[in-house]
């Protein structure tokens, strides 16, 4: 009978203890947010002076924008050194310049750092001040503040939601691209293809030469898989069209598509020239395959180049943009959805409110804004531009930013009607890598996102206010 | 004693219970029932808008291919740590038993694992099986046995099975204890008994000692059921429920629905739903077992 006691009690612990997690109190928050839009304001020399103006006004000592002594948490994705080491220099010159005002950064656990928000968040530790990263969930939870036009100004690009910028976006939006072993390149007289038929051709002559694998990837985080699903979705569906997402909220189109199903096939062309074991290879470490000579190429953003100069700085770098079939140069890039924000909490209390936006504005000044960029390779979005020392490679990519023939967010990071439900994006990796494995076909994969879309479409669509408003 | 007939409660016996009660109640059962609530509403597990959806989320359990595959994989793997644990774990509790020396050193170096934490396991094995670095397809290739070389955790037809093992490596120390206490109080009268009459080693052990570790039994298999119905730990570390949702069990799917993809109403939904099923199986483990033990 004991036994029996004993088990019971087990079984019991452990589901209540599974559920018990599940469970939490809802958070207080402000205003019910409404439904999304995108804006892409382009800057004028007008708001060039404005911010211009901006940044001299905060820059100027002892001019006290707070009443009384006011302390403000800071948190970020503190899982780079590189960004930690700037963050605090940052903090540093900033509290220096306000004594009036105490920034403190409190841990931010890069690795999950969007469940550490929300975390945060459910115990009532939400920050003052926050890198953003999942907006339109918290602006629809009314959690952040609106920032106001001096600092939305600063910026090239911004992201609206009906009307309000919630973000003051940190860096371009991460442009992906193929960064190649020029040593190998040169040696073989392998030159950067300017057409995709190239880019394969490209591949499939080092895949013979067989010293190498042609592309490392790092199958095994599904994130990174998202930088190929993004460039062959940009290729063959966003290239005919843009709102592809809301058309199917709108039930006008679906993921049968035959632009979807190319894009599926583009990548099974690529992929065949992933190294072995693709699928359990980290993102974490295809810079050693790099250095290492076991991978010519990598596909991903410029935040690797200074982790590849870590690993090995005699390392010889070379950078290109992977052309579409059809010849265009279409790159990821501009502001994006995630950025600093201020909590709807803190913009209650005035001095709060003042010193947050002193903190933002003086953030983005050039020469504070530049430790931030250079530390992470990050494209400034601001009108007053940084002077960067930065590698030629990266240069690269900033000017390839310019002359591309369309330049936006992932496919994932757009707001308004062609916003992703919450669980789409991760759905759809993992099934582009059963489609890779071979373990389903495209047709079968398109109908598996079809249903799923299906579903989520009951508890969120933009088009209908569901789950929204 | 003589019977009031009126309920007196004993102060000294609440004074020591509600310390604990007010514990277990705020912290589990609370929020257990609040879970219940939870599952009928399309809640993100942030915002102040929660609404209710009715059976939606448990329609979309029982029509979604997702969870389909998700109990599919956790009652695979579940059946499999259950099986080997005990196995192994038996195994090494008769070793140890038996060795004449060091048998500290055995049963210390069986038990080790156990107490490395599941993150830690998981990161060491996950080095370990690594295809182009790990020390399985290293060794392989130093013995002239390239041919076997697998991507251990990339391959969608062996990844369960890997993760599995490492379970099994991790959590057989620990039954082996159960089983060893066991074993050593089965009492030696009756095996000597059983020796007078010329009884062979085998069948002492299926005749006497099996039928007497029967408990043990009971026990282990109803605790390795429930850890491998809530294996999270290994899971993440190793393949996040990849490569595609080759690995992705329900406790894993609740997590990332639930946590990953704010959809706590949904994630609340499936934990309803694990629960039954554990209460289910236990239950039925239970009738099984217990009708096979034997009491002194």
């Amino acid at each position: 009978m004991k036994k029996k006691i004993l088990a019971a009690v087990l079984s019991a612990a452990t589901v209540t203890g599974m559920l018990a997690g599940c469970g939490s109190t809802a958070s207080t928050g402000g205003a019910e947010s409404a439904a999304a839009t995108t804006a892409n304001t382009e800057s004028t020399s007008a708001d060039a002076d404005a911010a211009a103006d901006a940044g001299a006004a905060a820059t100027t000592a002892g001019e006290s924008v707070v009443t009384e002594p006011t302390d403000l948490t800071f948190i970020f994705a503190d899982g780079d050194e590189g960004m930690k080491t700037a963050m605090n220099e940052i903090v540093n010159r900033f509290n220096e310049a306000y004594p009036d005002i105490t920034v403190t950064i409190e841990p931010g656990n890069g690795g999950a750092y969007s469940e550490f928000l929300k975390t945060k968040d459910s115990v009532g530790e939400f920050p003052d001040i926050m890198e953003m990263r999942d907006t339109a969930m918290y602006v629809r939870a009314g959690k952040l503040a609106e920032l106001p036009e001096e600092i939305t100004s600063l910026f090239q690009t911004t992201t609206e939601f009906e009307g309000a910028v919630y973000t003051a976006p940190l860096g371009g939006e991460n442009t992906n691209g193929i960064i190649y072993n020029k040593t190998y390149f040169d040696e073989n007289g392998f030159a950067e293809p300017t057409t995709y038929e190239e880019f394969l051709e490209l591949c499939q002559a080092i895949q013979e030469k067989g010293d190498m694998a042609p592309l490392v990837v790092g199958g095994q985080d599904i994130w990174h898989m998202g930088f190929w699903f993004h460039k062959a979705y940009n290729d063959q569906v966003l290239s005919q069209d843009p709102e592809f997402i809301k058309h199917c909220y709108e039930g006008t189109k679906d993921f049968t598509d035959e632009t979807v199903k190319a894009t599926f096939t583009e990548l099974q062309d690529i992929m065949q020239y992933a190294q072995d074991g693709w699928t359990s290879t980290p993102d974490a470490q295809i810079t050693t395959f790099l250095v290492s000579d076991m991978a010519a190429m990598m596909y991903s953003d410029t935040h690797m180049f200074s982790n590849i100069q870590q690993a090995d700085p005699s390392f010889e770098m070379g950078w290109f943009a992977v052309p579409s079939p059809d010849g265009k140069t279409r790159l990821v890039g501009g502001a994006g959805i995630g950025g600093l924000a201020i909590s709807a909490e803190a913009a209650q209390d005035p001095n709060k409110k003042a010193a947050g936006e002193a903190f933002i504005k003086f953030f983005f000044q050039p020469e504070n804004y530049k430790l931030y960029c250079e530390s992470l390779s990050a494209i400034p979005t601001t009108v007053d531009k940084p002077q960067l020392d930065v590698l030629p490679v990266f240069q690269e990519v900033i000017d390839a930013t310019e002359t591309a023939d369309d330049l936006a967010p992932m496919w994932n990071g757009r707001v308004g009607d062609n916003e992703l439900p919450p669980d789409f994006r991760n759905f759809t990796y993992k099934t582009l890598v059963e489609v890779l494995q071979g373990t389903r076909d495209i047709d079968s994969a398109c109908e598996e996102m079809n249903k799923t879309w299906k579903t989520a479409m009951e508890s969120f669509n933009p088009i209908t206010g569901t789950g929204i408003k | 004693m003589k019977k009031t007939g009126k309920f007196r409660p004993d102060k000294v016996a609440i004074g020591f219970i509600a310390p604990a009660f007010l514990f277990y109640t705020l912290f589990i059962i609370v929020p257990t029932l609040s879970s219940v609530y939870y599952s009928f509403t399309s809640w993100d597990g942030i915002s102040p808008t929660i609404r209710f959806v009715g059976l939606a989320n448990y329609k979309e359990i029982f029509t979604s291919a997702r969870f389909g595959n998700a109990l599919k994989n956790t009652v695979i793997l579940t059946l499999f740590i259950s099986i080997l644990e005990n196995a192994f774990a038996l195994g090494l509790a008769l070793i140890v038993d038996h060795v004449r020396w060091m048998k500290n050193l055995f049963r210390s170096a069986f038990y080790i694992p156990v107490l490395i934490s599941g993150i830690v396991s998981g990161f060491i094995w996950k080095i370990m099986y690594n295809y182009n670095f790990g020390a399985i397809n290293s060794i392989l290739s130093g013995v002239g046995l390239e041919g076997w070389k697998q991507d251990w955790l990339g391959n969608t037809a062996l990844t369960l099975i890997m993760v599995g093992v490492v379970l099994v490596w991790k959590g057989a120390g620990y039954y082996m204890i159960i089983y060893l206490a066991s074993l050593q109080s089965v009492s030696t009268d009756i095996i000597e008994a059983a020796e007078i009459d010329g009884a062979t080693p085998i069948q002492k052990f299926k005749s006497i000692t099996l039928p007497l570790i029967s408990g043990a039994f009971t026990i282990n298999f109803t605790l390795s059921l429930i850890n491998g119905l809530k294996v999270f730990d290994q899971i993440s570390v190793m393949t996040d429920g990849g490569p595609g949702f080759t690995t992705e069990t329900l406790v894993y799917l609740l997590y990332k629905v639930g946590f990953n993809e704010g959809r706590q109403g949904f994630g609340t939904a499936v934990g309803i739903v694990l629960l039954f099923i554990i209460i289910i199986l236990n239950t039925l483990q239970q009738k099984f077992l217990r009708s096979r033990e034997v009491q002194l």
